[in-house]
């Protein structure tokens, strides 16, 4: 048989496609597979996308990228690719990649109304390194800031937290992670006391139950979904549960659809502990052995500033709310109070408090969630009747409480980005520790994430205002000692107090506490709400806004200075996913033109300062913590000559280029002919990437967060490992004997995170004795109320508003809107509505509106058909779109505990434009 | 030339509905099918890559069709890249904000 030379390719192809999901190929097929590649030099690498973590295999050829498949021996993809995962071997390739530093400049020298002009890295940082002088001698160590990300490296992550915390003893250093996943950590530290799910993703072949809460897997984890549908089709009792706000593409094979109205998820989810209760479900050996009751304050705000100084006059009225609040006849009996009553807000500045109650006490708060009662709080489309989303919700009560079915929810942003963020985390868990169905193999509440390495980079190393490496805080003086001591500080080096979180940055930065701000591998002023504020902020105020990017995305047109970056395939670097799984890669390409690694940038700016320009006596306004005067950082240099340093050492000798550092050397085995454009460029002859993952990885051991050493992770068997590994072997789940180390023997479970396992005691309202009790090796159920959303549809403001993202864009575009194919398949946001929502405002599929809420507005297109279906009052568009800049109407309230946006409830009005 | 190997996956009882479908979609050739599992193979060959993105599009668009899914990517790289400032940066006469953030 003759084929010709395309045919060829293409039996190539099938066979490589048929192998992956199981399917028998022929002799000839599969040396027309083998043919196809010889050429090419595959080398493992991962998507640089969502919090899946797929394995990427990417061909080189003469330094170029010819191709890139799924990785058939990653065990998270098997071998399948997502449409954007399937394009991350063209993303560096945009005709507009920034490849030379830009500064605002007039007549030759820098100026803050001036135009973008090419520079030199020298110009570039010498102006950098003046602004950031005048602003911290102004303002001390918080008045600079890092907007960072979790699309980071990990080793990224780890060098600027060292970069801000320890050289500059600034902890005003905080990633987007905080609009995506710090919900979900705070509920891991208040229920678990150590942070990141107990499962893994093999939870789907082992479970029968599936619960997406507000999570469009089908779009925003389509490999996992992939999972989840062979699952479902494989295994006869497989169900699949969607609720949602409104109908998405999950829907399409989901068993049971329940569309909720907004926040009301929260009385869902007390409905089902109540039951739990009523049907006497509660596994009580599991929660006797395993788990205690406990509560918090309600009269927490909502994340806003407690000022209406800086708000415009339509926001006022809901600012106002951050101070007081009139309950309404649903909170008031979800809160067993009065209807009308006025609430003032006491807690905001504790709302994590929490305190043990009864058993007795908890279920007086669930008490109030009857069927009759959610069911009418929380029926969201308006065209169903009552007695149908009655029958749902028992529905859904039935499968978690049936003992014969194992469960396991998933979330994202549905939960995370809520004003009660935190609480749904912690509600879910409740159900899975009321029904002992956590932990195990198909059974637990599984809060997946939204960036390639939130867990990696933004959890793990950290690299958040309040956190240091290993679920270590900012606040407590044993972390900070022991993170000194292994950073080879003095002591008292690192700040005490916690820097300001991301929202916070950007606030800063209107108030003028923030001067000097750079962002890095995020695009704030078209990600974070309410963006109207911080475009003034950058633009119209003396602030300097540096911005490491790839592409010129809104954060790099405000800004004042643009360093190119280096992209993933470009560098040497490590994610960590939602799993705990940990994987690395080799630089595959060389950037482009000046472009160069994140790391690179942190280390070459820091050989620009000496210590003695930081560790000295520093002013810090308002740092009030025991052990320190009042306003004040004391000064820590003589102990620094003492340890041997010298005030004139740079920051880059005794942070980075460190002794044992300088003897991991490159060239190393380990990069099988890979290049490293840090190593070159550094001409030192270390091989950074390595050591500082040596370096960081001792943080993370014998305290069940345990990282293998560099070299494994380069192993060609391995596909990524997930932590804890202990003598070489990973953990599939956590916190149960049976696969977990760090399990004491004979306990069958042990929640053994530290944090927060000494609490005070009290009931549904208060605390009664604030004699700590230790609660160690014991998860907690917590009993969290009903609240209502803080802003909520009016007479003039009469549609909800809910943003996201879609399957073929990744955040803001500025990687995928470069990838023609992405960009022709969705080229512009759309805003979906019911059509009777469009035609009652004289509007149709297409028309141009405007979009207004109390903030902003926006044009878009109406769009009432395609993939999603809304109900009667309630809109959603994406916000991938710099044409249309959505996040000008979104609400920047927040989690008052995480401090995570909310960007799925806001209050708006649609018109033609 | 743009080829792409593309698994789809549809209720083992719709599988041959699917398969020819997916025929008829041009460029489109289906190279194996198994009842049992519920999964095509496919080989999409398209004279652009945005063709080549409809071409997905228009397989998830069709009746039972569960999840689509992508394995190998073969392209003729454009790693062309322009050194000079982007278009957007070009031009742009001090502070800009755009017009609609001075209401």
């Amino acid at each position: 048989m003759h084929l010709s030379r395309r045919e060829f390719i293409k039996s190539g192809i099938a066979a490589s496609t048929a192998s992956l999901v199981g399917l028998p190929i022929s002799k000839l097929a599969e040396a027309a597979a083998a043919d196809l590649e010889k050429s090419w030099q595959w080398d493992k690498s991962v998507c640089r996308f969502c919090g899946t973590g797929c394995g990427i295999m990417v061909a080189t050829k003469d330094g170029r990228i010819v191709a890139t498949k799924g990785d058939p021996n990653a065990p998270v993809n098997k071998g399948l690719n997502c449409i954007k995962g399937y394009f991350n071997g063209k993303i560096q390739s945009g005709k507009d990649r920034l490849t030379q530093p830009l500064m605002r400049m007039k007549d030759g020298k820098f100026d803050k109304k001036g135009q973008f002009v090419p520079v030199t890295w020298e110009q570039a940082f010498d102006e950098m390194e003046r602004q950031f002088r005048k602003t911290y001698a102004e303002k001390g160590p918080t008045g600079v800031a890092m907007l960072a990300s979790a699309q980071k490296t990990i080793q990224e992550g780890y060098a600027f937290n060292k970069l801000f915390k320890a050289g500059w003893r600034s902890n005003t250093i905080d990633p987007n992670a905080r609009n995506c996943m710090a919900s979900a950590v705070a509920a891991f530290y208040s229920v678990f006391g150590t942070d990141e799910p107990a499962g893994n993703y093999d939870d789907i072949e082992y479970t029968d139950t599936m619960v997406l809460w507000g999570a469009n897997m089908a779009e925003m984890h389509p490999i996992l979904w992939s999972r989840i549908t062979d699952r479902r089709l494989a295994h006869k009792s497989a169900r699949v549960i969607n609720v949602t706000t409104f109908r998405n593409m999950s829907s399409d094979i989901a068993d049971l659809e329940i569309i909720f109205k907004p926040q009301t998820d929260l009385a869902i989810q007390n409905y089902i502990a109540r039951e739990i209760i009523a049907r006497g479900a509660i596994n009580k050996d599991f929660v006797e052995k395993h788990c205690v009751f406990a509560t918090g304050p309600y009269d927490i705000g909502y994340g806003m500033r407690p000022t209406d100084k800086f708000a415009y006059p339509a926001e006022k009225d809901v600012q106002a709310k951050e101070l007081k609040v009139t309950l309404d006849k649903y909170e008031a009996i979800g809160q067993r109070r009065q209807a009308g009553e006025v609430v003032e807000q006491k807690n905001t500045g504790n709302p994590a408090a929490h305190w043990l109650i009864s058993f007795e006490d908890f279920k007086r708060g669930v008490e109030p969630y009857t069927l009759d009662f959610v069911a009418e709080l929380a029926k969201g489309d308006p065209d169903e009747p009552l007695d149908n989303f009655k029958a749902k919700l028992k529905q859904l009560a039935d499968y978690y409480i049936d003992p014969q079915r194992k469960v396991v929810s998933f979330w994202t942003m549905g939960f995370n980005q809520s004003v009660r963020g935190t609480w749904l985390n912690e509600q879910c868990y409740m159900n899975h520790l009321l029904l002992g169905k956590q932990s195990m193999p198909g059974n637990g509440a599984f809060s997946l994430t939204g960036q390639p390495s939130a867990c990696g980079t933004a959890r793990e190393v950290g690299m958040f205002c309040h956190r240091l490496p290993a679920d270590r805080l900012i606040p407590n003086p044993a972390h900070r000692a022991y993170s000194e001591k292994q950073w080879n500080l003095p002591a008292k080096t690192l700040n005490p107090q916690i820097g300001s979180y991301y929202g916070k940055i950007l606030r800063d930065l209107e108030d003028g506490s923030v001067k000097w701000l750079w962002v890095s591998v995020n695009n704030p002023f078209q990600s974070h709400p309410n963006i109207n504020h911080w475009l003034k902020a950058a633009r119209e105020m003396d602030n300097f806004v540096v911005v490491s990017e790839a592409y010129p995305g809104v954060s790099a047109k405000v800004a004042d200075l643009i360093l190119p970056s280096a992209m993933i395939f470009e560098k040497w670097g490590s994610y960590g996913n939602a799993e705990r799984r940990t994987q690395h890669w080799r630089q595959q390409v060389m950037p482009p033109g000046q472009a160069r690694a994140d790391i690179w940038q942190a280390m070459e700016f820091s050989k620009r300062f000496k210590v003695k320009d930081f560790w000295g006596e520093q002013k810090v306004p308002g740092l009030k913590v025991e052990g320190y005067e009042d306003g004040k950082l004391p000064s820590v240099l003589d102990e620094a000559v003492k340890m041997g340093y010298s005030p004139e050492d740079s920051l880059y000798k005794v942070l980075f280029a460190t002794p044992a550092n300088l003897k991991v050397r490159w060239p190393d085995g380990v990069a099988k002919g890979h290049p490293n454009h840090v190593v070159t460029l550094l001409g030192d002859g270390w091989f950074p990437e390595k050591a500082l993952w040596q370096e960081y990885v001792p943080f993370t051991r014998g305290d069940g967060k345990d990282l293998a050493d560099f070299d494994v992770y380069h192993d060609d068997k391995v596909r990524g490992l997930k932590w804890p590994v202990v003598d070489g072997k990973e953990t599939g789940w956590r916190f149960n004997e049976q696969h977990d180390p760090y399990v004491k023997k004979g306990a069958g479970f042990d929640f053994y995170g530290k944090l927060f396992k000494a609490i005070p005691s009290g009931d549904l309202d208060k605390v009664t004795d604030p004699k700590p009790v230790s609660v160690a090796g014991k998860a907690k159920i917590f009993f969290r109320p009903y609240a209502a959303p803080v802003e909520q549809p009016d007479s003039n403001y009469d549609l909800w508003f809910c943003t996201g993202r879609v399957l073929e864009h990744w955040h803001t575009g500025t990687m995928t809107r470069r990838v023609p194919e992405l960009h022709r398949a969705v080229p512009a946001a759309v805003m979906w509505m019911h059509p009777d929502d469009a035609k009652k405002r004289g509007l149709k599929r297409n028309d141009l509106v405007w979009l207004e809420s109390r903030r902003g507005k926006v044009q878009i297109r109406v769009e009432t058909g395609g993939r999603n279906t809304m109900p009667r009052g309630m809109v959603y568009a994406a916000f991938f779109d710099e044409g249309v800049l959505i996040n000008k109407v979104s609400i920047d309230a927040a989690c008052p505990i995480s401090k995570e946006s909310d960007f799925k409830k806001s209050a708006v009005k649609v018109y033609k434009a | 030339m743009n080829l792409s190997g593309i698994a789809v996956t549809t209720h083992p009882e719709w599988v041959e509905q699917v398969a020819n479908a997916l025929s008829e979609i041009e460029g489109m050739e289906v190279f194996q099918t198994d009842i049992a599992s519920g999964k095509l193979v496919v080989v999409q060959e398209a004279a652009s890559v945005g063709a080549e993105v409809e071409g997905f599009n228009r397989i998830r668009a069709l009746p039972h069709v569960m999840a689509v899914d992508l394995v190998q990517h073969y392209f003729e790289h454009d790693n062309e890249l322009i050194d000079a400032i982007p278009d957007e940066l070009n031009g742009l006469e001090g502070i800009h904000v755009p017009a609609e953030l001075k209401d």
